[in-house]
């Protein structure tokens, strides 16, 4: 389960965010809705644990512990998951390095063993079918030269293969085509599971057709201004955010 | 003209009048070892840096171990100086032999020319057919600091071809080894030329590579400092034929106080040859790399393709990276180019790689890697590959 109490976060000493309150339960998938500019992608940076963030105040907990002091790497083995919405390219990092490296560091983090190549191969393999991924694409450099959508289909590929407990998914939906949407989609759904919580930032109600939440919250001017449920969706797409603004202001 | 002599200056000059070598040491009175005066020599004063210069060494009680075995290779070592032919007859299409004395028309740069002067046996290898098993020729140093200096003139006949590996392994002694290599490719032969200086941190490192490039030749040099205290390699390269082409790469790791340069001179001097440089340094704490890089074409050289490159990853803010191109062209029918780079590990990728679980260590060194795969890709045999990448594995763990 994760917390976030009163988060307070500045950059270069200007407030971004202004006290978030949001808890989402075991098992639940909540989605937060706002526009460009609002905080949403400060918030799943924070929560990852990007430098350059000055946390003035507030508490992130998962699983009863607070993971700000953590690092990144930390969080991650403590079961955090961030779907990127630009996933970075780093040629001369092979794919299948990479994925091994990031599974077997968990592994470590959690003091089990290490994979062994047979068993890391037959996972990967497993997880690309259900992503409609190309072992040619697991053959390249990590995310160069990918389409938006292989990006993406990438990021959910990785999350498969680490099984997180909280999976954050920050802007997903952006640069996607349908088909590539329907894809990510169903993967995403392939992993929801009684034991692991998502939280799906999108400024589109359109991925919400596809990954149906539990909660939707309405994000605005640094904080959540409103929840309810699915059908908050469809009212923002409907009516906009310019209500909210007032009310946050 | 003479000049004021230091201590270590007298001590080469002492020894090339032992060695007979009185032209050489009558030209090495009058300008001592190389200043930042001398252009080439700018960011490695020799004559500041180079102190505690030993006698010649003496021949040694034992023959060392090889810093590393490549699966189908053929060794040779050469010992403080002289040549070792241990085990096995040559392959194929191999003949090994020694001449006394130095290098033959050695480069009329003063190092060069106190290698020549100084070296007790010049190793030969002869090389006329294709050959499959790798060449290694091990530089090592026994007994107390000393001076040592020698030499490998390798010929690879028209038509052939052959991989060499030549590694320098100092013993734990402050010695300083003054080394001359040179390549002379046949027509369309074909070589690929490895020089690994994996000496102890003690150890001071001089290295002359002198290529003589002949038509339809194809070179792949590549040059990896990894150890010394002080490393410097200077390369000379001449086009000699038409059609023919060269990679050159380079790879300093430097860290500690340590100082690495590679100074290279390429001359085209026909038409229609090209050349690529690919050089990159990795340094920390305190460290110093240097690249300095010059590409001469000719008159006559029409249609050289010529482009030169240097990139520099900075992992400390105390380190230094100097980069020096020139270009020297007189064709007007030319493509040549020089470029370069520094920077940081991007803290984005850093962070990308964490947010994985993978701790800040190992992201590093990945991305120390993957910045240096562009140096190992080229690398065909996977043996070779693993021992090349595995040297810079061990120094980014250090």
């Amino acid at each position: 389960m994760l917390e976030i109490r009163d988060l307070h976060v500045s950059v270069e000493d200007k407030e971004i965010l202004k006290g978030v309150n949001l808890v989402i339960p075991k098992g639940e998938i909540h989605a937060i809705m706002g526009r460009n500019g609002s905080g949403k992608s400060t918030l799943s940076y924070v929560m990852a644990g990007k430098s350059g963030y000055e946390i003035t105040k507030g508490e992130i907990i998962l699983d009863g512990v607070n993971i700000l002091d953590m690092e990144p790497n930390e969080r991650a083995s403590a079961g955090l998951f961030l779907a990127f919405q630009y996933p970075i390219e780093i040629p001369g990092v092979a794919t299948m390095t990479f994925l091994k490296a990031a599974m077997n560091a968990q592994r470590k983090a959690r003091g089990e063993e290490e994979l062994s190549t047979p068993d890391f191969m037959r996972e990967v393999k497993q997880a690309a079918k259900m992503l409609e991924i190309d072992n040619k694409m697991l053959k390249r450099a990590l995310n160069v030269g990918f389409s938006g959508g292989e990006k993406k289909r990438a990021e959910i590929l990785q999350m498969a293969l680490l099984k997180p407990k909280m999976c954050v998914f920050d802007e997903t939906d952006s640069g996607l085509d349908i088909d590539a949407l329907r894809i990510v989609s169903q993967g995403v759904n392939a992993l929801r599971d009684a034991n692991r919580s998502m939280l799906v930032i999108t400024h589109y109600q359109r991925l919400l057709n596809y990954i149906i939440p539990d909660v939707v919250h309405v994000f605005s001017n640094g904080k959540i201004v409103k929840s309810g449920d699915k059908s908050l969706a469809l009212e923002l797409e409907e009516k906009g955010y310019a209500q909210y603004d007032e009310s946050a202001a | 003209m003479v000049i004021k002599l230091n201590k270590n200056e007298e001590i080469l000059y002492q020894a090339l009048l032992d060695a007979d070598a009185i032209s050489i040491a009558k030209n090495f009175r009058s300008v001592g070892l190389p200043t930042r005066r001398n252009e080439s020599y700018h960011y490695s004063d020799l004559k500041m840096l180079l102190d505690n210069i030993g006698q010649i060494a003496t021949t040694a009680t034992s023959t060392g171990e090889f810093a590393f075995n490549i699966a189908n290779s053929f060794q040779l070592q050469i010992v403080n100086g002289e040549v070792q032919i241990l085990g096995d007859k040559p392959p194929s299409g191999v003949v090994i032999s020694t001449s006394n004395g130095g290098m033959s028309e050695p480069n009329k740069d003063i190092i060069a020319q106190l290698n020549s002067a100084l070296t007790k046996e010049t190793l030969h290898i002869d090389v006329s057919e294709n050959l499959e098993t790798i060449i290694q020729v091990d530089r090592c140093f026994e007994g107390k600091a000393a001076l040592h200096n020698d030499g490998v003139e390798i010929y690879i006949a028209n038509n052939s071809s052959a991989t060499i590996v030549e590694v320098f392994d100092g013993s734990s002694e402050e010695h300083l080894s003054n080394s001359a290599s040179k390549l002379i490719l046949g027509k369309n032969a074909k070589a690929t030329h490895i020089m690994v200086d994996i000496s102890s941190k003690k150890t001071r490192h001089l290295q002359t590579v002198q290529y003589e490039i002949e038509q339809g030749a194809n070179l792949h040099s590549l040059i990896i400092h990894a150890g010394s205290s002080l490393a410097r390699t200077q390369l000379f390269a001449n086009f000699n034929g038409e059609n023919a082409h060269a990679d050159f790469a380079g790879l300093m790791l430097v860290d500690a106080d340590r100082h690495s340069d590679i100074t290279i001179d390429v001359a085209h001097k026909v038409p229609n040859t090209t050349s690529t440089e690919n050089f990159k340094s990795v340094v920390r704490n305190q460290a110093k790399a240097i690249f300095q890089g010059k590409i001469l074409v000719a008159k006559d050289a029409q249609k050289t393709d010529a482009a030169m490159m240097h990139q520099g990853l900075m992992l400390s803010d105390d380190a230094q990276i100097l980069v020096k191109p020139e270009l020297e062209i007189y064709a007007d029918d030319v493509i040549c180019g020089h470029g370069a780079t520094c920077g940081e590990l991007d803290e984005n990728n850093l962070f990308y790689l964490m947010s994985r679980g993978i701790e800040r260590e190992q992201a590093k060194a990945m991305l120390v890697r993957a910045f240096l795969a562009e140096i190992f890709d080229p690398i065909t045999n996977e043996d070779l590959y693993d021992i090349l990448a595995g040297i810079a594995d061990d120094w980014l763990k250090e």
